[in-house]
């Protein structure tokens, strides 16, 4: 039985979320200690790129929270070339669907990145992130307006005929308006959701602890958040969802394809345990085991 | 703005990770907040380098993150891993409530250890508290070091004497804040001291980033290479998500992979 995502083929539903998983190849190391190859995994989410090289934020970039880690990354990443040259050819040896997660300050941005990838036969597919509470410009600016969210959607449609997965914010008074621009702008597949806006203080302060105010939250804590983003959404459009959020146990993965997902993808569980993804899709594969 | 860095192929440590279930052989407390904790890890304990690190899952699911510690001590013919830890917050406080024979999920070897210069003779090793801890290992490593040990009071002081039964008694230099023990005082006041007696080849240190800048400023204007452990926080502890990042002169670093221990001269304070 295989899974389709907008015109994505994968064998089973599992892929990274976004950023928690590198392009692969620490996590792939460790899991040949034990025998499992990266290509378990339905599909490999790359870290967010972008154009020219991003250095991400100043500060302390994590801070745990009951049940849910903040994070302040600010999408650091070598920018699209070395990408291309470093993660995607050995991503290319791996034998497994790669899908690229697109960053951009504006739409311009989004296009290019996805033209430069479009080149390259190892990537099967992009997941446009319009929903990163880290940055500034560009980021979750264009995830809270449906006006932008469609524009920056069709900009990528014109750049490429592969599957377009558009990743939603949960940071809006109702997700489905972004949900339904985008999908008449030309998304194939959503992806959802992306962290939540959250706030730490420091307790000797009081001032915020990340550099930027604002942080996002992640892990088991936004699991209900998510699973209602997703029954929503599910509810309103009619293309393929990867639902996202505090994913641990083989009941979260359960949820979530009830809730209407397609596929699951799985971030800060990894942190928690490098196992949890090959633990997850064990499961998934012998129910009974 | 300086360019991101990641050089994967620098972060050899986490590239022969493995991830296993440990027996807790002891867990006792040293003084009211340092603890030692003994584990039977032999996969890891087989190839930890002196400096590397260990990221502990702690048993309440709760916590979403590990908790990153040093090892002062690999034993590969016992197989076992010592970690000496200041209890600090929510996460240590567990930890020290773990009882002998109990399992702990444990990820290592991880980061890049100490790399001194190729022949070093005599190196000098300066630890602030808990930070003396990956000191040790590295101590048992070189033919000659002395040891300067700083502590903010006697209960807080870590390892002196495995270091003097290493090293030698008349090796180590302690100095205390409250004078409590050894010399009252600042460790880089020892420092400074010996980097003008003696003609050291290789200076390390761990401890208070403020400590360890100064330390690295004393070596730098002695000419000695030196080398520093810093701590960030972290999430994978693999390298993959850029949380703990050190910002160096040629762009950003991951303590997990790059580190925890960098080049002094390459560290952009
Ligand atoms: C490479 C490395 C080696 C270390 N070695 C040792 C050691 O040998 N002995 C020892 O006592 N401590 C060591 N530390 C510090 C130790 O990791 C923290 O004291 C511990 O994580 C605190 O957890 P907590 O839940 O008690 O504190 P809390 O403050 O409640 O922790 C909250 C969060 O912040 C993180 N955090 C808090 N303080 C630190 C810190 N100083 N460095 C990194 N993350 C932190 C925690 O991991 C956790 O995610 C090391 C840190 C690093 C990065
Ligand atoms: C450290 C960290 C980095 C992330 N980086 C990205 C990123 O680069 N691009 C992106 O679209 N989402 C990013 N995310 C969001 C995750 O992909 C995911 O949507 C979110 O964390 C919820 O899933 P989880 O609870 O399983 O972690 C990041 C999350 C974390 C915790």
């Amino acid at each position: 039985m295989t899974i389709n995502i907008g015109g994505l083929t994968l064998k089973n539903p599992f892929t990274t979320a976004s950023g928690t998983f590198g392009s692969g190849r620490e996590l792939a190391a460790l899991w040949a200690e034990r025998g499992i190859p990266l290509n378990v995994l339905g599909a490999v989410t790359t870290k967010g790129v972008s154009l020219e090289p991003w250095p991400g934020n100043d500060g302390v970039r994590v801070a745990e929270t009951a049940s849910g880690l903040l994070n302040s990354i600010g999408l650091q990443n070598p920018g699209v070339e070395a990408f291309c040259a470093k993660d995607l050819a050995w991503l290319a040896t791996q034998d497994v669907p790669v899908i690229a997660n697109v960053s951009g300050h504006a739409e311009a941005d989004y296009a290019a990145v996805i033209r430069r990838l479009d080149r390259e036969p190892a990537v099967s597919a992009y997941e446009l992130n319009i929903s990163c509470p880290n940055v500034d410009s560009g980021g979750m600016a264009f995830g809270v307006d449906p006006v932008a969210a469609a524009r920056v959607t069709a900009a990528c449609r014109a750049a490429t005929a592969r599957p377009l997965i558009v990743k939603l914010t949960p940071n809006v008074t109702d997700i489905t308006v972004i949900a339904r621009a985008a999908v008449d702008a030309g998304a194939d597949a959503l992806s959802l959701i992306n962290t939540v806006a959250g706030l730490a203080l420091d307790p000797q302060t009081g001032q915020p602890v990340f550099d930027r105010g604002v942080a996002g939250l992640s892990g088991p804590a936004i699991k209900p958040i998510a699973l209602y983003a997703v029954a929503r959404v599910h509810a309103a459009v009619a293309v393929p969802l990867i639902g996202m959020g505090g994913i641990t146990t083989g009941q979260d993965v359960r949820d979530f394809l009830a809730a209407g997902a397609t596929a699951v993808a799985v971030g800060t569980a990894t942190f928690t345990d490098p196992f949890t993804l090959p633990r997850l899709i064990a499961e998934w594969t012998h129910p009974s085991a | 703005m300086t360019a991101p860095l990641c050089h994967p192929e620098r972060s050899e440590g986490s590239l022969r990770a493995k991830s296993l279930a440990a027996t807790t052989l002891q867990n006792r407390a040293l003084t009211t907040d340092l603890f030692q904790l003994t584990l039977d890890a032999p996969a890891i304990a087989a190839t930890l380098a002196p400096g590397q690190f260990v990221h502990l899952r702690l048993p309440n699911p709760a916590h979403v993150l590990r908790r990153p510690f040093s090892v002062s001590a690999a034993n590969p013919e016992a197989g076992t891993l010592d970690i000496v830890y200041q209890v600090v917050g929510a996460g240590t406080a567990e930890l020290s409530g773990v009882t002998r024979g109990a399992s702990l999920d444990v990820l290592g070897p991880l980061g890049r250890g100490w790399r001194p210069p190729v022949g070093t003779r005599h190196a000098l090793l300066v630890g602030g508290g808990v930070g003396a801890a990956p000191l040790l290992p590295l101590a048992q490593s070189l033919p000659a070091a002395d040891v300067v040990l700083g502590a903010q009071t006697a209960a807080r002081l870590v390892g002196h004497a495995d270091f003097a039964g290493r090293v030698g008694a008349d090796h180590v230099y302690i100095t205390t804040d409250d004078g409590s023990a050894g010399q009252p005082g600042f460790a880089t006041d020892v420092t400074r001291d010996l980097l003008a007696a003696h003609p050291y080849d290789y200076v390390a240190t761990c401890g208070p980033e403020p400590m360890q800048r100064l330390v690295a400023a004393l070596a730098r204007a002695a000419d000695v290479p030196c080398q520093v452990s810093l701590e960030r926080r972290m999430a994978c502890g693999v390298g993959v998500c850029l949380s703990c990042v050190v910002t160096t002169t040629t762009g950003r670093a991951r303590a997990c992979a790059e580190g925890p221990v960098f080049d002094a001269a390459e560290v952009a304070w």
